[in-house]
């Protein structure tokens, strides 16, 4: 039950950090964090069930598929940047 | 709008609304102190009743079945539009494994490959027991389905992108999806052939405890088991697919990204 | 330390944190630069709703709705429960189903900043 109080604040402040970090590859790390402080923080309100789905979902897939989506905005950029003469630099990389 | 004023626009109508949430906190019925009359109702009577003592399951695919159906029916849409989207740009045929371009080919180490050839098969057993113990111990097709999705990623950071694939057969998890999907319908459907409302139990209940107690509801799990492990895992085929450039005689070895 | 925990500025934090859940997402949303960034800040939105369905649910000195080892007794709210779990799992693949559109955004248009994106042409 005194569990409830610390993870309850490490959720919000973990949830703080994914808005804050800017660069989607940071946020990638905050967004594993945040995944992992809420499973403990399902397990603290005695919901094992809701817990196990956070645990793979929100710190192994959502991250993964962030990764994912960044890596292949990247490897756009290196094919696709000769076909754009706007030379509009990306805030991906 | 500029960014700035944007931010001063959301400012102020936080400052507007916070009265009011704060109004609403501290009016709220009192924290873990209150009545709530359909759980404790569930949690009496669902044990007698299903036969089944995990209530979470037992409301999953039971008393709440018909709600779970339209979740199937979400996540089936949610993973067909993203698969649409992502083959839609790339071509419907199913490519050779690809390897990035412009990437250094760098040989894992052996105790990278081996101790993610581990966890993988533990992870991916240990998905397939909570799949199975839905009805008894914390668990069920939800759960289970990611974390066997999560022990396949595993393969994925110890083989390489080529190895995945091999592991991986996109085939194999269309079909595990649209399968699961569909046999969480057929279980309502044969309700309704035997003269039952849509996904009435029909079936023996079992033995309290037991594995395979709660009747229907094992086969309405085995299918949202099947459907979520094949709609994760067909989402990361083609994100990963995605980062991958056709490249002319490109040797073997890939990397992740 | 059950009798601090029942101080009422301790008992109104579960929903304090998922007011502050909400909005500090929103906010990330509203001033966000790039468009992945902002599927992140949808995620921290979503899990407020995760956070005030189950202390809706939650109970001082009750267990799991488990009762595999002991009879039915005091135990948390199942309900929310089953409607949190279905939620977590169909939230992860709309999350990819945005960032797939979010993909195809930066092929058509080379840029993922919500600033320079230009309405579509008819």
């Amino acid at each position: 039950m005194s569990l409830l109080l610390p993870l309850l604040l490490l959720v919000a402040i973990t949830g703080t950090a994914i808005v804050f970090s800017r660069v989607p590859r940071r946020q990638v790390v905050a967004i594993a964090a945040n995944g992992i402080a809420l499973s403990l923080l399902f397990m603290a309100f005695q919901a094992p069930d809701v817990a196990f789905a956070e645990l793979a979902a929100g710190s192994a897939v959502t991250p993964l598929l962030f990764l994912v989506v960044l890596a292949s905005v990247r490897t756009d950029l290196t094919t696709e940047r000769v076909e754009r003469p706007d030379g509009e630099e990306d805030a991906a990389s | 709008m500029s960014p700035r004023l944007r931010r001063l626009l959301f400012l102020a109508c936080c400052a507007l609304v916070l009265p009011a949430v704060l109004h609403v906190a501290a009016h709220m019925p009192r924290f873990g102190d209150h009545s709530m009359p359909y759980g404790d109702l569930i949690n009496a009577v669902a044990l007698a009743e299903r036969h089944t003592t995990n209530m979470v399951s037992a409301i999953n695919f039971d008393y709440r079945g018909f709600d779970t159906l339209g979740e199937e029916m979400m996540l089936l849409c949610a993973v067909g539009g993203a698969t649409v989207l992502l083959r839609g740009s790339r071509g419907e045929t199913e490519s050779e494994p690809q390897r990035v371009p412009g990437r250094p080919i760098i040989a894992r180490a052996d105790s990278t490959v081996l101790a993610s050839r581990l966890f993988g098969a533990v992870v991916i057993l240990f998905g397939l027991y909570v799949v199975l113990h839905a009805m008894t111990t914390p668990g069920g097709g939800f759960q289970g389905g990611a974390i066997i999705a999560s022990g396949l990623l595993c393969v994925f950071l110890g083989e390489g992108y080529p190895g995945w694939r091999r592991v991986a057969p996109s085939e194999l998890f269309d079909a595990l999806e649209g399968g699961g999907a569909a046999l969480y319908a057929l279980c309502g459907f044969a309700s309704l052939v035997m003269g039952l409302p849509f996904l009435q139990n029909m079936l023996p209940f079992g033995q309290k405890g037991d594995l395979f107690s709660g009747g229907l509801m094992q086969f309405e799990n085995a299918g949202v088991g099947a459907a979520v492990t094949g709609g994760f895992v067909i989402l990361l085929i083609e994100f990963l697919e995605e980062t991958r450039e056709p490249v002319p005689d490109g040797d073997e070895e890939g990397d992740d990204p | 330390m059950s009798a601090v925990l029942h101080a009422p500025p301790v008992t109104l934090l579960p929903w304090l944190v998922a007011a502050w859940l909400f909005g500090i997402g929103l906010y990330g949303i509203v001033t966000s630069r790039h468009y992945v960034h902002l599927i992140g800040c949808l995620g921290v939105v979503q899990a407020s709703t995760y956070v005030l369905l189950l202390a809706v649910g939650y109970r001082w000195n009750a267990t799991a709705p488990i009762f595999y080892s002991h009879p039915p007794g005091r135990a948390v709210d199942p309900v929310v429960q089953a409607l949190v779990l279905t939620d977590i799992v169909i939230g992860v693949t709309v999350t990819a189903l945005l960032l797939a559109l979010v993909l195809q955004l930066h092929k058509r248009k080379g840029t993922l900043d919500p600033e320079r994106v230009r309405p579509m042409q008819p």
